[in-house]
């Protein structure tokens, strides 16, 4: 039998399974080559349909593989690739399933033809990326790994009704745009699961609550598929949604505004995450063909430069224990390789000319130009200078310059230093020959990254924003102890905004999901509960009960009744002959 | 066909086993013959399976004998397609009953095996029967064996859950007979199929009357709120095999009532009842949810889960789509696999701890990574995750819900969102974390009996998961039939 067409991600989640029964080399080996089969069998694939089966009368399709799906296949396995490089050394064989397995469900949304196939990846992703979280195995991470999985349960129960609801309205679950029902209660909420997903403020707080407490290697992995395979649901299926439009530029404003003002430093990462997912979700919402390919293009460069940036942040992390900014500062004496890989992941994301994020985020703000979005056009411009002040500026010169901790922390393990070189070559490539990147994307590409009207004005922006930070920084420095706590830039005053809204801003942030989930689920869910609870064992259990008591003591009066007395009976009998005498004389 | 009578082959072989147990005795050797009787049951009624034709919605295996000639009453016994898979169900569930009480089960060894061999011809036979009076005598024998399990193998509290038990079921069963009595005078027959092409005879009136009647008895086995409250103590209280024989199979007796008796013998009053019933059943699946999530004692919240899950499976019923109907007989497979492995992975942990509140565990994962394991994937099951049993199901559920009104559906869905937070807050409570200090010591983790005792349910939860097919197709036939001569909602 000749295998027409593998489906990568279902190679990943059983192939996972043969780690545990390896040893030493041949485990490591396989952790390698599994992740580079499946990247093979995606660039060896043609479009087409595959893997159609039939499942309770409707038609599940496995494998849709178009331009599209192709080259999210592509970054997804080759993500799949980096992780497992940047893991090698870690002994431990849940994670490496959890990952694979996570990878696999990521393919497997992006290959699913059908709302079905993709609800069942979408909740495998949700299940093994909350494990990824949990197998961290501290208190902090428990707490945040199950309230993850809650909200993502969650999540994937709105997008199962809404599948539900759009199967029985239209008798179809082809998954495709979702145009048919517009603006209907299930196109609404198939489109909330995935900006839920999206991690859209405000459902999306899951994020930075959970991935500063996963792994140190599991982040990496969870930086690249959840969001970005939820991305591509919304290409799929949203294209020109108008409210994505707002719903992007917004996200891409407010989390650079917290990544700002973090302290933590793969918190700071992932805020900045939220930012950069506002770009794609933007594009996606303006839709034309530009905007699409930027949001496509622009996921694509995402994943590498994030996953280098958190790669960076969790060696630093796994080298000095200290998540805190505040506490690490000076390492650049004893992590130079270290610093370097991760300013390459820091220019990319802020989009330095040469590295990729300059080649795909330019694309999805040109877009927003072209379709005439002024005020669009500025938020996302705006976003992109904070991007450089916090991930490109504040976030490395605390954490390699700056005061000095004393901490004397050596370079990682080779791999995750070798994971880190592949990524961000990666970057570099795409930067300096964007047509590699280019032709893969979903619609013809005319546009021209490097102007030199462009290049100019982005250099300018990333200058003013280096110096303000610069001048800043110069002005703020006397205070020798750089202070432990979060909220450095408030206790210096230097920022007036930040001064004004960061305090309730930042409980409100900090408290959202875990508060959310007490005063707006738990609570009243309980409170409800424990209310029923009482209805059941006093209403309804009494109420019942009560018959039975009521049996037995009427029982009790009527066995006085029967005295034994013929008299007595004579003399019922007898009323009772002239009572149904008197009932048959009335009736008739 | 077959060189035996199968159908009464298969429910009275344990009959005989119990018999054997009462005659010869002996601690070892009643566990023993009780362990090759249930494996036997299970052994002659392969031919059901081998020679069953899916495709068609009539009768199957029949075995007719005159029985009562005077009053035109048979002994008739037939399956279709929907009977077929819940003997299955009660015959596995009984070998696992069997194993998963060797040890647990240490004083009157004899007389259990004999009253859960009792048991299982009852249920065996309440699915064979093809006619009321002899669904009805099955149908009381149960309790029996029930009766004697709780109230003799039970808990602490085991005569008050005992006796509820029997006096909730009695009162209910007392109004069915009234009905099958009327139905008999009006009708003239007894038989399903008879029964259901004489409908028409049948007045509106006299039919809301009668599917009042067998409400009565139907709704308390199921059981639908508000009459479900000798579920909670008769579970929590009962051994882990009468646990399993109760939500495995006497549960679904109630809704297999609503598929042989009311839907097609009493269409006009399926419609008078139609919306009542589909509120009752929304709201057990919410009221049911709310109230699992506080329990405090590990048996009680499964009882309690299965007043939700059953309100699945009463929705599905009631919506009266194909989708919505085959959904709520899968789903009553699934609810029996599923509850029946939880209590089984609940008695197993008992039998070490001898505890049940929640409070008293806690990082059982740490001893016990096989059970740990098992529990997980029965949880997971449980709350509807794809890929497991419960899914498909519910999806078909829900998808009949939507098609016959928007807010059923949702209401479903809050009950899917409650019944996912119970569960992995059971999960969290129970494994998660570090070990609880009462449990240090203790060897918690499962031996292989125990482990080959949960294997099959998680080999089903798996493969119906996977390929619901297999069960579906033994449903397409006679639910289109249901459907075709019943009411259009």
């Amino acid at each position: 039998m000749t295998l027409e067409w593998v489906h990568p991600g279902i190679l990943l989640i059983l192939g996972a399974w043969l780690l545990p029964f390896l040893k030493g080399r041949l485990k490591r080996t396989a952790m390698l080559v599994l992740p580079a089969a499946a990247l093979v069998d995606c660039l060896l694939m043609m479009p087409g349909t595959y893997g159609v089966a039939s499942f309770l009368g409707q038609e599940l399709v496995f494998g849709r593989v178009d331009s599209l799906s192709l080259v999210f296949s592509y970054v997804f396995s080759l993500m799949a690739l980096l992780g497992m490089v940047y893991s090698l050394h870690v002994e431990d064989d849940c994670q490496h399933v959890t990952a694979l397995t996570y990878a696999g469900g990521a393919l497997g949304v992006t290959f699913a033809g059908d709302l079905l196939s993709l609800y069942v990846f979408w909740e495998l992703m949700a299940i093994s990326s909350s494990l990824l979280v949990l197998l961290r195995r501290e208190p902090s991470a428990m707490a945040a790994g199950f309230r993850y999985l809650l909200v993502h349960v969650f999540g994937g129960l709105i997008l199962l009704a809404g599948i539900v609801l759009y199967w029985s309205e239209t008798g179809s679950l082809a998954f495709g745009e979702m145009g048919a029902s517009s603006g209907g209660l299930a196109w609404a909420m198939i489109l909330a699961a995935f900006l839920l997903n999206a991690a859209v403020p405000p459902l999306g707080a899951w994020l930075p609550d959970a991935y500063p407490e996963a792994t140190v290697t599991g982040a990496v992995f969870m930086t690249a598929f959840t969001t970005k395979s939820a991305v591509y649901a919304l290409i799929r299926g949203y294209p020109g949604a108008e409210i994505l439009v707002w719903v992007g530029a917004l996200m891409a404003v407010y989390g650079v505004v917290y990544a700002v003002l973090e302290n933590d430093a793969r918190r700071l990462l992932a805020y900045h995450i939220i930012s950069q997912v506002g770009y794609m979700v933007c594009g996606v919402g303006i839709g034309t063909a530009l905007a699409t390919n930027g949001a496509t293009a622009h996921a694509f460069a995402h994943i590498l430069y994030k996953a280098l940036l958190f790669m960076g942040a969790g060696a630093v992390l796994q080298m000095t224990g200290v998540r805190k900014l505040s506490e690490m500062g000076g390492l650049y004496k004893t992590m130079p390789v270290t610093l370097g890989l991760y300013m390459i992941g820091a220019f990319a994301i802020s989009a330095v000319p040469l590295f990729s994020g300059f080649v795909s985020k330019s694309m999805v703000v040109s877009a927003a130009g072209e379709a005439h979005q002024g005020l669009i056009f500025l938020m996302l411009t705006l976003a992109s200078a904070g991007t450089f002040l916090h991930t490109g500026l504040k976030l490395p010169y605390f954490m390699f310059f700056g005061t000095d901790s004393g901490r004397r922390a050596q370079e990682p393990p080779t791999n995750m230093l070798v994971a880190m070189g592949l990524a961000a070559a990666a970057c570099v490539l795409i930067g300096v020959f964007p047509g590699l990147l280019y032709a893969h994307l979903p619609f013809p590409v005319d546009y021209v990254p490097y102007t030199m009207q462009h290049v100019t004005s982005t250099l300018g922006m990333l200058g003013f924003t280096a110096l303000g930070f610069f001048l800043l920084l110069k002005h703020l420095d006397p205070e020798p102890a750089m202070s432990l706590d979060t909220d450095w830039f408030y206790r210096r005053g230097s920022v007036g905004f930040v001064r004004l809204v960061q305090k309730p801003l930042v409980r409100l942030e900090y408290g959202f999901v875990a508060e959310i989930y007490e005063f707006v689920i738990q609570r009243p869910v309980l409170a409800v509960a424990k209310l029923l609870r009482k209805f059941d064992s006093t209403v309804i259990d009494t109420g019942i009960v009560s018959v039975g008591h009521s049996t037995q003591n009427l029982g009790q009066v009527l066995k006085t009744t029967a005295s034994g007395h013929t008299q007595h009976y004579g003399l019922i009998m007898a009323a009772g002959i002239l009572a149904l005498v008197a009932l048959i004389a009335l009736v008739s | 066909m077959t060189a035996y009578p199968v159908l009464t082959v298969t429910t009275f072989l344990p009959l005989v086993g119990a018999a054997l147990i009462l005659l010869f005795g002996g601690e070892r050797l009643a566990r023993w013959i009780a362990l090759a009787t249930t494996l036997g049951t299970l052994a002659v009624s392969a031919p059901l399976y081998l020679h069953f034709d899916k495709t068609s919605s009539t009768l199957q295996f029949v075995e007719s004998r005159d029985w009562i000639p005077s009053l035109n009453i048979a002994y008739a016994l037939g399956v279709d397609g929907i009977s077929l898979l819940f003997i299955f169900l009660a015959t596995l569930l009984s070998i696992l009953c069997v194993s998963a009480s060797w040890t647990a089960v240490q004083t009157r060894v004899g007389e259990f095996y004999a009253a859960l061999l009792v048991a299982e011809t009852a249920m065996i036979g309440l699915f064979a029967a093809s006619n009321l009076l002899l669904f009805f005598i099955f149908w009381e024998l149960i309790l029996v064996p029930l009766f004697l399990l709780i109230g003799v193998w039970g808990g602490p509290e085991r005569v008050y859950a005992a006796v509820k038990f029997l006096i909730f079921t009695l009162a209910g069963s007392v109004l069915m007979l009234v009905g099958i009595i009327v139905l008999y005078i009006t009708l003239g027959t007894l038989d399903f199929k008879a029964m259901a092409q004489a409908a028409e005879n049948l007045q509106p009136v006299h039919q809301a009357w009668l599917f009042a009647a067998f409400l009565a008895a139907f709704a308390v086995k199921v059981p639908m709120f508000p009459v479900h409250t000798w579920l909670p103590n008769a579970h929590t209280e009962a051994p882990t095999a009468g646990s399993v024989i109760l939500a495995g199979i006497l549960l679904k007796m109630g809704a297999y009532g609503f598929l042989r008796v009311s839907i097609p013998v009493l269409p006009d009053a399926v419609e008078l009842f139609l919306p009542a019933m589909l509120v009752i059943s929304a709201v057990a699946i919410v009221y049911g949810a709310y109230v699992t999530l506080v329990q405090t004692d590990v048996k009680r919240l499964i009882a309690y889960s299965s007043v939700s899950h059953m309100g699945f499976v009463t929705l599905g019923i009631f919506t009266l789509n194909q989708s919505g109907v085959e959904g709520a007989i899968l789903q009553m497979i699934n609810h029996g696999i599923i509850s029946a492995a939880l209590f089984l992975c609940i008695g197993m942990i008992y039998e070490r701890t001898h505890t049940r509140e929640i409070k008293d565990y806690g990082g059982v994962a740490k001893t016990a990574p096989v059970y740990s394991t098992l529990l997980a994937l029965f949880c997971l099951a449980a709350a509807g995750v794809p890929g497991l049993n419960s899914f498909v199901g519910e999806f078909l559920i829900i998808g009949g819900a939507f098609q016959t009104q928007v807010w059923l559906g949702a209401m479903a869905i809050w009950g899917v969102a409650l019944g996912t937070a119970y569960l992995i807050w059971l999960y969290y409570r129970v494994v998660m974390g570090e070990l609880n200090s009462g449990l240090e010591g203790l060897r918690l983790e499962l031996n292989a009996r125990e482990v080959a005792t949960l294997a099959p349910l998680a080999l089903l939860a798996v493969c119906l998961g996977l390929y619901p097919e297999c069960v579906l197709s033994y449903l397409r036939a006679p639910v289109t039939e249901l459907l075709a001569a019943g009411v259009i909602p």
